[in-house]
């Protein structure tokens, strides 16, 4: 489970939503890393992370390139 | 029914101004140390100008670092075909490709995105959409060639993203897009302002009355400074009978930096939490105070392949306090949207005349379907300057001779004076403009 002590780049704690999305994008981008899955899982996977990337950005919760993607 | 914000992004879009301002600068510091890693363009660049990433410690900071300019961009390429060293990341982790659509004559820009790049150019669109009312249950049309061009690509995706049922029209002619939109009963027209009037323009000519056969309650324009010109906005509304909402992006970024809300307060809202937004006197390079008119330089967060930090863009704004809309958002407005060009300005013996002013004035009078400024020297030293109109078809021959006096008057008592030439063109002779309507000729060095 996300830490319940993160903050976000302006230093707020984050939300319990935002720790679940931060959480969601962290597993994707840990997915679209591995090179041992079939293309329809890692393809979707890097899909799906590069949207949750946007919801993270918005809220400042990150300010990355995911650049596995 | 769902009971939406009005915001896309409720927590950026109303941030209080000094946190927005400490997210600008965290970002900033982390896209200059990025660019100088992954770019040699970059370091090169920066190198020569004695910055590091360190010199950036406060958001003025940003003024040590040295502009991008389209020239450097094209040698770039030039130099090492085809993309530069500019870009951040082998060509085969990109997903797309598009180009400028290289006006004037000069070589196009080719542009690279990464996946995440793209779902951010989308993104971006979404915060213009949402705040101009677009929900879920809307149904988009798009009147685009969907091409090299970018154009409204980007918001292509936002309006999948938002949930809207969106219809594509790449192929069609003007007479199709018209059917097509009244009988699906879309909700959300998106053009460049000029083919905006054009449909509603074939639509009369068909004996299809928008207003009254469509459900079209939102027209979205991009691509042209006319979507903030108050005269064509209004033309646009009337013939709709929906509200009209004006952005402006560029391929450079990719998308959109600046959005008309739903308030419609005049101008449109800079996306600050994804753009800086500077405004400079293009001479000196200084910043311009709210309420100064003066060239956009922009820097973006968002674009990972090619980053952009300081691109001049020529662009003529003028900023004002986002308190001069009433939403919310704590976004600064351009007042006016894009005013054109710093260059588009024309000087008719000694009369600055700016072809935005000249559309403003003729978007005045409704009679008038279609226009072009036409410059040329007279014994290779008088100019003259000539609009040529194309009347709505109908228009009695009878009344041609008071229309053209009354256009001349407005033109020359907004122009101190200067006397413009104003000449009656064919049906059908001018040409219209789906993207980028080129409404000048400067014939004077010909
Ligand atoms: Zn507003």
């Amino acid at each position: 489970m996300p830490e319940s002590n993160q903050r976000d780049l302006l230093g707020h704690p984050m939300t319990a939503d935002e720790r679940e999305l931060l959480d969601l994008y962290r597993r994707l981008q840990a997915l679209s890393a591995r090179d041992d899955l079939p293309p329809c899982a890692l393809m979707n996977a890097r899909q799906a992370m590069v949207m949750l990337w946007n919801a993270c950005t918005d809220l400042d919760l990150i300010f990355e390139e995911p650049e596995r993607e | 029914m769902v009971n939406w914000p009005p915001y896309w992004n409720p927590k950026n879009e109303t941030l209080p101004k000094e946190q927005l301002r400490a997210l600008q600068l965290a970002k900033l510091q982390r896209c200059v140390a990025r660019a100088w890693q992954t770019s040699p363009f970059h370091r090169r660049m920066y190198e020569a100008a004695g910055v590091r990433p360190e010199s950036i410690q406060t958001l003025d900071d940003i003024r040590r670092l040295p502009f991008m300019t389209r020239e450097d961009w094209m040698d770039n390429q030039a130099d090492k075909p085809l993309f530069g060293d500019l870009v951040t990341r082998p060509r085969n982790e990109a997903i797309r490709y598009h180009l400028t659509s290289g006006t004037s004559g000069r070589q196009p820009l080719r542009v690279l995105d990464s996946r995440k790049d793209w779902s951010w150019i989308g993104e971006q669109w979404c915060y213009g959409f949402w705040g101009f009312g677009v929900r879920p249950t809307d149904t988009v049309f798009f009147a685009f060639s969907y091409g090299s061009f970018i154009g409204f690509w980007g918001a292509h995706y936002c309006a999948e993203k938002i949930g809207c049922l969106v219809l594509p029209s790449g192929n069609m002619t003007t007479e199709g897009r018209v059917k097509q939109l009244v009988e699906m009963e879309a909700t959300v027209v998106c053009a460049t302002p000029t083919y905006a009037l054009r449909m509603a323009q074939v639509a009369e000519h068909m004996g299809i009355d928008v207003k009254r056969d469509g459900k079209v309650r939102r027209v979205i324009v991009s691509g042209e400074p006319a979507g903030s010109i108050p005269a064509t906005k209004r033309l646009i509304e009337e013939m709709w009978g929906a509200k009209c909402g004006d952005t402006a992006g560029m391929t450079e970024i990719g998308t959109i930096m600046i959005f008309e809300c739903d308030k419609q307060p005049g101008g449109t809202h800079i996306i600050e939490d994804h753009f800086i937004e500077e405004v400079l006197d293009p001479e000196t390079g200084e910043p311009c105070d709210y309420g100064q008119r003066g060239e956009r330089v922009v820097t973006s967060f968002g674009r990972g392949f090619i980053p952009l930090i300081r691109y001049r863009t020529k662009d003529l704004v003028m900023k004002v306090p986002h308190t001069h809309c009433s939403c919310g958002r704590t976004g600064d407005l351009y007042e006016g949207g894009i005013l054109g060009r710093v260059d588009d300005m024309k000087l008719i013996r000694g009369t600055n005349v700016y072809p935005r002013a000249v559309e403003a004035i003729l978007r005045e009078h409704p009679e008038i379907e279609e226009f072009q400024i036409v410059l040329t020297r007279v014994d290779n030293i008088r100019d003259e300057i000539t609009v040529q109109i194309e009347l709505r078809p109908g228009f009695p021959d009878a009344d041609w001779a008071g229309l053209q006096s009354r256009v001349g008057t407005d033109l020359a008592d907004n122009h101190e004076g200067l006397r413009f030439n104003v000449e009656r063109a064919a049906e059908g002779q001018l040409p219209r403009f789906e993207l980028k309507a080129k409404r000048l000729q400067d014939l004077r060095n010909q």
